[in-house]
């Protein structure tokens, strides 16, 4: 653990600290198995629709997470204010959103 | 670094943050997306009330064709990772890549608009208009903007890799491709809601 803690600070880090492409084609990948899940779901017509509406809802948060945290580098820090601006945007939005739902039910 | 980079004229692992101003830029954009969040979060407010108003005209099910919506949502989730990958460029200090990396996203933006303004075409044959409903209303409204914000997006970023071929990649003109990619990322976000929340939950009924 030592030598290797050591050669890590005497050596010069490498310029970038990004983990390269890799990252990203796995994020990339992913998303696109989360499309297929939720084509699938609602193509097959087998999926309940109360339990349709929110496997499908939760795979697109589940999408939008993986966009924010690794392709807009989210995941990185001093995105302290990023994450406070896009979470209470989000909030607003899903108030809002939730507000309608409500409306439209009663 | 900023002093680094004026005098041997290699640029500092990532450009974007080295000035005060780019940080500031990338910070003041971050706000910008939450207002955005905000403004497409009433939009689908809206659509998700009055999807069902449909006046008589043609219902969700009965439009969307499933082939076309899939196309379009793996060209741009495709044109996002190529953005992030011109962003790696960048960080790499590689301007002919980053420039073709971009430049695939402006093509990949201008192929998701010309199926979007084919499905729109095909949906207005078929009576589902602007003003034919408010299902029609909510629905051209929420897509549309989504679809103009495609077309600001691909024009913005084809603006920039002219500019970065007059001016290379400078701390300057790096934030402007980093913001440029966050808008791109987020463009990309609100589709993945709009496919999920518009039509896939369309075609459930």
């Amino acid at each position: 653990m030592h030598s290797e803690a050591h050669t890590s600070t005497s050596q010069r880090k490498p310029v970038h600290r990004h983990a390269g492409a890799k990252n990203h084609l796995i994020t990339f990948a992913v998303s696109i198995i989360l499309t297929a899940i939720a084509f699938i779901a609602v193509a097959s017509e087998s999926v309940d629709r109360n339990t349709l509406v929110p496997l499908l809802l939760i795979l697109a948060f589940v999408q939008a997470l993986f966009q924010l945290y690794v392709w807009m580098h989210m995941d990185q820090k001093g995105h302290g204010f990023a994450a406070l601006g896009m979470f209470s945007g989000t909030l607003v939005a899903l108030v809002t959103i939730i507000a309608f739902v409500l409306w439209v039910w009663w | 670094m900023a002093t680094h980079h004026a005098v041997n004229g290699t640029l500092p692992p990532e450009p974007e943050k080295a000035t005060l101003e780019g940080r500031n830029k990338v910070l003041g954009f971050w706000l910008f997306l939450g207002g955005e969040c905000v403004l497409f979060g009433s939009l689908f407010a809206t659509f998700i009330a009055l999807r069902d108003q449909v006046n008589g005209g043609p219902t969700a099910s009965e439009l969307f064709q499933m082939p076309v919506v899939a196309l379009a949502t793996f060209i741009l989730l495709t044109s996002s990772l190529t953005s992030v990958l011109g962003i790696l460029a960048m960080h790499r200090n590689k301007v002919g890549q980053m420039q073709a990396w971009f430049a695939i996203t402006v093509l990949l933006g201008l192929a998701f608009l010309g199926l979007e303004i084919y499905e729109f075409v095909e949906y207005y044959h078929h009576g589902h208009m602007l003003t034919s409903s408010a299902f029609g209303s909510a629905f051209y409204t929420l897509v549309g903007f989504h679809g103009g914000h495609v077309l600001f997006g691909v024009l913005w970023i084809a603006l920039l890799i002219a500019q970065s071929f007059k001016k290379g990649l400078t701390l300057v003109t790096a934030p402007k491709f980093y913001v440029a990619s966050l808008y791109w990322h987020f463009v990309d976000l609100v589709w993945v809601f709009i496919f999920t929340v518009v039509y896939l939950m369309g075609m459930v009924e």
